[in-house]
């Protein structure tokens, strides 16, 4: 990814000698090392721990079930565990693939090396049945903890039909009912002896401030948080199975449902990653037509943090004020794409449409009108002393603990650290625009909100360019694998018909590779990590959300605040739980 | 003649402000909707002002539910006490004159009483909920309702002094002068406070704020048990109001020497109204303090004025005579 | 004659409310009928010509202090195995002795009672505010002060107390 990619792999090998990883080339030009599960722990330490500019930030974790594929690396075997490293001072990531045989599902686990591996080993658990060695508490995380199997093996049934009929007796609902009782001891807690002294307090998972299904467990003495441990699940929808059983361009509006704020912004790591294993080039105007949908959206998703925040704390109107603004907003969504929250519009190789007449009037006109009613919700929300008060101080974490725990996004130029993946490594064009990446301080909840609305006035300032230096051209690419292809010279010859026809019925075909594809979402880093085994279908599809993080740290930063703090606190972080469950 | 002209005067005390608490709700409503940039409810009705009778209706309908959990009793009696104990303060509310029920001559420490019983409401609502977030609504009520009595009292302290009277109407004669707004105007803005505290409203309503606490207290409560509670905090609201009319803004007494063509319950309704609105302002505009932050504003900025208050009244009148 | 009615009604809710609290097996249940028993005094009270008092009996008793006891007792999360417990604590060899010597100061309040003179009823006499201050600040200055020694004392006392606990956040201060 960077530029000049430096020669790592001799610089770990200095500090640990015998090691030498088999290599992989990928598609999306990371660094991919091929190494053993007992090279891991000793690997990832020095990576993270001596390596002079060290890789500190565990990006992803996932698995493959390789069982089924023809096209792949020659190191595979049954199952392939996969590991995205990233140094932010190198800006370069690592991918690490362990080989797993189905008889010996077992790793160790990276939990003490980066706290922030929990969840994505539970995960992988709960998914693919892989054994983390030294996990301090494995159980489900995505299904019930009563579930059969593990759904993305690829032996497990995709579809309903394949699984019979769904009935839920009585007293199989009243056993599920009962397994969501909390018990402390499953959840790896050790009992103090004072447990009489506390009361356990179920937030969630319908609770007005969970913003979703969420449940977070607290332990409380009074008002105050002694314990706060995060449930999640409840909103899995199995999008990465599902990418397995849909073409690769119907499943387009799976993507907008993810983070069911970002709209088309989901849309677009997503066409960018098959884009990259197609090798098709985007036409300019596409690429600014893109830019500027996905900044609106980026302003429509903030409008709602920020009326949502106001809301947590108390305050009642706010939300009104800016529901007002994301419905004119959405009226120039829906006048450009058809729709309004999910538009699902963007395409392989482009968009669905052209930009329609008078568009950018549209834009324009609100554009002009916005600053004014920015500045007066800086007075009712940003400058409110009781706001301040409830927020300043509260929730607050360092760059160096927002790293260790994955935040990425909003949260993390919160606390000062200065990445954002738009100037970092520019994509779709963004190296274009001129725009400043918001910055605060203290990293506490006021500077959460803060960022952002700050990064609401750099969206406008994108989408004015946008509007003023709109280039011509075609709106999508003239590629073969452009969906829906082009139809102009489809009657002409026989050699555009017949791709199109194939494209349209059978939907693309995506040469076989893995990409990585990222982009600076509303909430943080969302990435697609897509492999294609050359068919017409993902054979997996891994999404990778910036909110899933996030709400691991939640016991972090729930640790001896009050139960008002906890609610400023879940506000300032601005997830929905589909990004966070899938 | 007493008793039964009392008895009439109460029905119809009760049968006005029953009307008035319901279509409070629609005003607030209306008025939300005005400042918040949306129109509010507008359908039932011109200007949707059946609105609240609609909802009653459908309040009445609901299923007149207990949980299983609750403690019975309790549960039932919870809102019955809020909204009575409110009711009760109204009969020494002098409207104008003679137009109150019981013009006693402890009528202040009657309301005083009143609103010191109506936190059993709350709290027992909370604990026989036999729910977390109930109980914990009930304790932030009963810490907050207990504190700001504290300054509620004495902030009228003031007040007392310069009429020398208990008598709601002689506290509104003895502003025949001016109004005690302006001699007591600190006493004024702390008992504006304390009120809204006692009444639960925003920026106050910790015990049942519904972001931390779903529904803080009355979270258990349905249908015509929560339409109670929902009703003691209209009157309460409409008593905090006149509250203050008659003890700082001169209850019906006209302003500027207006008197003569405008009768004074007119005068009264309209200073009434204007606070209603405010408190309705108030809501919109604020966000909500965290529990400790609210009690340590009490203690460390009411207390303390409230008493400064109290002495330096109390030195003025005692260095004129 | 009315008023003599009502105070006779006034006082035997008091006197039945209080039987109740004390009989009462559920905590809260007992304490809200002592919460009855205290605003039936203060109806006595205000009957016997100290509205003063009865409105203070209301504001301070009734309204803050049996607030706080309720608080408190909601806490303790009492079940019904601690009522069982409890029934099977108190027997009657336990309150057996306590009602006899109870029954014996009843008897001689009765007592005392028979022997006043027939003509004690005397014309209700209003007792405001300004008489109760002036009492308060006059004869019994001393009373007040001792009284105010002592509760600054407890109030130091529950402050250090709470603080020993070393609780990040306190609820009622």
């Amino acid at each position: 990814m960077a530029d000049t990619p430096l020669p790592l792999l001799p610089q770990v090998q200095v500090l640990s000698k015998d090691f030498a990883p088999e290599l992989e080339s990928s598609k999306d030009g990371v660094e991919t090392w091929w190494i053993t599960k007992e090279e891991l722990l000793p690997l990832c330490s020095v990576l993270k721990n001596k390596l002079p500019q060290p890789f500190d930030f565990l990006y992803d974790l996932t698995a493959i079930d390789e069982t089924r594929r023809k096209n792949g690396a020659p190191q595979r075997q049954d199952l392939t565990l996969v590991y995205l490293l990233r140094s932010y001072a190198r800006n370069q990531d690592l991918r690490l693939k362990i080989a797993l045989r189905a008889d010996l599902k077992d790793a160790p686990s990276l939990c003490s090396v980066w706290p922030c591996a929990n969840w994505y080993e539970r995960e992988v658990w709960d998914l693919f049945g892989i054994r983390f060695d030294g996990h301090p508490c494995l159980r489900r995380i995505m299904m019930p903890s009563s579930w059969q199997g593990h759904p993305l093996l690829k032996t497990h049934p995709a579809r309903a039909t394949e699984m019979g009929p769904f009935s839920l007796p009585d007293e199989v609902r009243d056993f599920e009912q009962e397994s969501l009782r909390f018990d402390p001891k499953a959840w790896g807690l050790k009992p103090t002896g004072l447990e009489d002294e506390f009361m356990w307090l179920n937030l969630g998972p319908n609770h007005p401030s969970v913003h979703g299904v969420f449940r977070i467990m607290l332990q409380l003495d009074g008002e105050a948080i002694r314990n706060a441990i995060p449930d999640i699940g409840y909103h899995h929808r199995g999008a990465e199975k599902m990418a397995e059983r849909q073409s690769w361009h119907s499943y387009i509006p799976y993507t907008d449902r993810i983070d069911y704020l970002g709209g088309v912004m989901n849309n677009l790591p997503y066409v960018m990653a098959l884009e990259r294993l197609g090798g098709i080039e985007v036409p300019e105007r596409a690429k600014v037509i893109r830019v500027m949908m996905a900044e609106i959206f980026r302003i429509l998703s903030h409008l709602l943090f920020y009326g949502t925040f106001a809301q947590d704390v108390g305050a009642l109107s706010p939300i009104f004020y800016m529901f007002v603004d994301r419905e004119k907003l959405f009226g120039i969504v829906e006048a450009i794409t058809g729709a309004r929250m999910h538009p699902s519009w963007f395409r392989i190789g482009g968009v669905a449409n052209d930009l329609p007449n008078g568009w950018d009037k549209m834009i324009l006109t609100w554009l002009d009108e916005m600053p004014k009613r920015l500045r007066d919700y800086d007075k009712m929300v940003l400058a409110n002393r009781i706001l301040r008060k409830r927020t300043v101080g509260v929730g607050a974490y360092d760059s160096a603990t927002a790293i260790e725990w994955g935040v990425t996004g909003p949260g993390l130029r919160a606390t000062g650290f200065d990445w954002d993946l738009r100037k970092a490594r520019p994509y779709s064009g963004y190296e274009q625009f001129e725009f400043d990446v918001p910055l605060a301080q203290n990293g506490d909840c006021y500077d959460r909100c803060l960022v952002r609305v700050e990064e609401i006035r750099q969206s406008m300032r994108i989408i004015r360019q946008c509007v003023e230096n709109m280039p011509g051209g075609p709106y999508k690419a003239d590629h073969v694998l452009t969906t829906p292809p082009p139809k102009d010279r489809t009657m002409e010859d026989i050699d555009t018909l017949i791709p199109h026809f194939l494209g349209v019925s059978w939907g693309p075909v995506i040469p076989a590779g893995e990409v990585h594809s990222e982009v600076e979402a509303t909430k943080g880093s969302n990435a697609y990590y897509v492999i294609s085994d050359g068919g017409n279908m993902s054979y997996r599809t891994h999404i990778r959300t910036p909110s899933f993080p996030h709400l691991q740290m939640i016991p972090v930063l729930a640790k001896g605040q009050m139960v008002a703090d906890l609610i400023a606190t879940i506000g300032s972080i601005d997830f929905v739980m589909a990004d966070v469950d899938r | 003649m007493n008793f039964w002209y009392s008895f009439l005067a109460i029905v119809v005390l009760v049968m006005l402000l029953l009307p008035t608490a319901a279509m409070l709700v629609w005003v607030e409503r209306r008025l939300l909707g005005f400042w918040q940039e949306r129109l509010g409810p507008n359908r039932v009705g011109p200007y949707g002002i059946l609105q609240s009778l609609a909802d009653l209706i459908k309040i009445l309908f609901k299923h007149d539910w207990i949980p299983p959990f609750a403690d019975a009793k309790v549960f039932v009696a919870a809102p019955l006490m809020g909204a009575l104990a409110v009711m009760m303060s109204y009969a020494v509310v002098p409207m104008a004159p003679g137009w109150v029920i019981s013009d006693s001559h402890i009528g202040l420490l009657f309301f005083l009483a009143m609103t010191s019983l109506a936190v059993y409401s709350v709290l027992l609502a909370g604990w026989s909920s036999n729910n977390k977030y109930a109980l914990i609504g009930a304790m932030r009520a009963a810490a907050q309702t207990i504190s700001y009595e504290v300054f509620m009292g004495l902030s009228l302290l003031g007040v007392v002094m310069l009429a020398g009277s208990f008598r709601l109407s002689d506290i509104v004669l003895a502003q025949q002068e001016g109004w005690f707004i302006l001699p007591q105007c600190l006493g004024f803005v702390l008992f504006l406070i304390a009120g809204i505290a006692e009444s639960h409203r925003l920026p106050f309503d910790l015990p049942e704020a519904e972001t931390e606490l779903t529904a803080g207290f009355h979270t258990e409560y349905s249908g015509i048990k929560f339409a109670l509670f929902f009703l003691g905090e209209y009157l309460g609201v409409m008593l905090i109001s006149m509250m203050i009319t008659v003890l700082f803004l001169g209850g019906w007494l006209a302003p500027f020497g207006l008197e003569g063509f405008i009768p004074p319950i007119i005068w009264f309704v309209l200073k009434t109204f204007v606070l209603i609105s405010f408190f309705i302002l108030l809501r919109a505009a604020l966000p909500r303090p965290r529990f400790d932050q609210l009690l340590a504003f009490g203690w460390l900025w009411m207390l303390p004025l409230s008493l400064i208050n109290l002495l330096v009244t109390a030195a003025l009148i005692l260095g004129g005579q | 004659m009315t008023m003599q009615w009502l105070f006779y009604i006034a006082g035997a809710v008091a006197l039945f409310a209080s039987l109740r609290a004390v009989c009462h097996r559920h905590a809260v249940h007992a304490l809200l009928y002592l919460v009855v028993s205290l605003l039936a005094l203060a109806m006595c009270f205000y009957l016997l010509g100290a509205p003063f008092a009865a409105a203070l009996q209301i504001i301070v008793y009734a309204g803050a202090i049996m607030v706080l006891f309720v608080f408190a007792v909601m806490l303790f999360n009492i079940t019904d195995k601690d009522i069982e417990r409890e029934r099977q604590w108190i027997r009657w060899q336990v309150w057996v002795g306590p009602t006899l010597l109870v029954l014996l100061l009843l008897a001689e309040v009765v007592m005392l009672i028979q022997l006043q003179p027939a003509g004690a009823q005397q014309e209700v006499q209003l007792i405001e505010a300004k008489t109760v201050g002036g009492l308060l600040f006059g004869p019994y200055l001393l009373a007040v002060e001792i009284a105010s020694f002592l509760l600054l004392a407890a109030l130091v006392g529950g402050y250090h107390l709470a603080k020993a606990l070393g609780r990040p956040h306190d609820g009622a201060p």
